[in-house]
């Protein structure tokens, strides 16, 4: 990013301007290229919280929210007692059913956590939610998502948003871009190895809270079981890695450690009256 | 919502979607007693023997199988993919016709809202992520909850990339 940007100004400013000022353009150029560089580094919290917010109307744009208070209000406890035993507790974390039969979960940065209605109700109990919400909080606390779209976003909406940042006032036009850019992250997926380490973190993060370790692996197991070309999985298949390949992985790291800490079935309770038996 | 209460009320008098279930072993593994890693060993399960799932507990499946009955790390199976799954099989997807424009608004079943093109075309909804934001709740609350359940914290490392606990 660094030498892309140095290259281009200098080009510009050797053919267009007599050497004399050719020093001093040069200078702000590379004062310019760093800034680019630093905001690939670090987006404000502020601004990260914008852009996801704004990728998160966008989602809810294609889906709306599942009309049913109890049932949001149930995921949002569960998420929120995960997010304290995570290393960014006081984002302003939300979660929400979207009202989708798709099989499928999202996160946008700065702290919101979708869980289609599709993905809920294949579920069992709540260290099976608590699993898949404590993966999908990784790419926040990891920043996955900010860092595909300043990959794979254009030089000059990174370069804008390193000038947002630093100017700390978010100017609508650059944010709305970003925003552009974010939401097509979701329709082409993370990096693999940025799922794998939600899957690792994400187990971590549910035995912290005093759930099953093994709830996400179970549900990667339902996943499993369903025929890979069922419609209601194909973004989820097209943007993850294999669930066998997954459960491979966690094979791996949970073989020691992981066995001493059952879920209250106070939990299973809560589940089923919260969310399975209800009328 | 009908078909949310009509498929949880049957999720729920039904057995977990597991059970019945036909698997395999990705690699040989012991069948325990318990679901303990120090409980008394049944028999070894072998590379891709096949097995029938009764039911789970923690990363134990207690599985039925012609080495024998018993419990095994669950982390030892998968699904086999001989066997019938659940599911379409993407028909639907190629008859899913009928949609009203990039908003997602579907006229035919089938449709959900979020797929790749849905995404890419979304327009944002502000008034749905005012809702969103009105569920959020705080620690206090979050604590509470937790204690009603008697979860208990635990202290917990991340784990090392290259897989070695």
């Amino acid at each position: 990013m660094l030498i892309r940007a140095l290259l281009f100004f200098g080009l510009c400013f050797q053919f267009s301007f007599p050497a004399l000022a050719f020093d001093f353009d040069f200078n702000k150029a590379l004062d310019f290229a760093k800034k680019a560089q630093q905001a690939t580094k670090t987006i404000g919290e502020p601004e990260e919280i914008e852009i996801g917010d704004g990728i998160a109307a966008n989602l809810l744009g294609a889906s709306s929210l599942l009309a049913d208070n109890r049932a949001n209000q149930y995921v949002n406890r569960v998420g929120r007692w995960l997010s304290i035993h995570t290393e960014r507790p006081d984002l302003p974390w939300k979660f929400g059913i979207l009202e989708s039969s798709d099989i499928n979960a999202f996160a946008t940065p700065g702290g919101t956590i979708f869980i289609t209605r599709g993905l809920l109700q294949r579920m069992n109990n709540e260290s099976e939610l608590a699993g898949v919400l404590a993966h999908e909080m990784v790419h926040v606390l990891r920043k996955h998502h900010l860092t595909a779209l300043q990959k794979g976003a254009r030089m000059d909406i990174a370069s804008e948003l390193a000038n947002q940042t630093l100017k700390n006032k978010g100017d609508p036009a650059v944010m709305d871009k970003a925003i552009k850019a974010g939401t097509e992250v979701y329709a082409r997926g993370l990096d693999k190895n940025d799922e794998f380490e939600a899957d690792r973190m994400g187990i971590v993060i549910a035995s912290r809270a005093g759930y099953d370790p093994y709830g996400l692996p179970a549900v990667l197991q339902i996943l499993e079981a369903i025929n890979a070309k069922d419609s209601s999985l194909a973004l989820m298949f097209k943007t993850h890695p294999a669930p066998q390949d997954r459960l491979s992985l966690l094979d791996k790291i949970m073989s020691k450690g992981f066995d001493a800490y059952p879920a209250p079935t106070q939990t299973d309770q809560r589940f089923n009256s919260e969310i399975a038996l209800r009328k | 919502m009908r078909y949310l209460y009509a498929f949880f009320v049957y999720a729920s008098l039904a057995t977990p979607v597991y059970a019945g279930q036909v698997a395999y072993a990705v690699h040989s593994t012991e069948i325990k007693k318990q679901p303990f890693s120090d409980a008394a060993t049944v028999a070894t399960l072998k590379e891709d023997a096949s097995v029938n799932i009764v039911s789970r507990q923690g990363g134990w499946t207690n599985i039925t199988s012609e080495s024998g009955n018993g419990w095994v790390r669950m982390l030892s199976l998968r699904s086999d993919s001989t066997a019938e799954k659940q599911g379409d099989t993407g028909l639907k997807t190629l008859l899913n016709v009928g949609r009203s424009g990039s908003s997602g608004t579907t006229v035919a079943t089938g449709v959900r809202g979020l797929s790749e093109e849905d995404l890419k075309n979304a327009k944002p909804n502000p008034q749905e992520l005012e809702k969103l934001k009105n569920y959020a709740v705080d620690k206090a609350q979050a604590e509470k909850f937790a204690r009603d359940a008697k979860l208990k914290p635990q202290k917990l490392d991340y784990l090392p990339a290259d897989g070695k606990p």
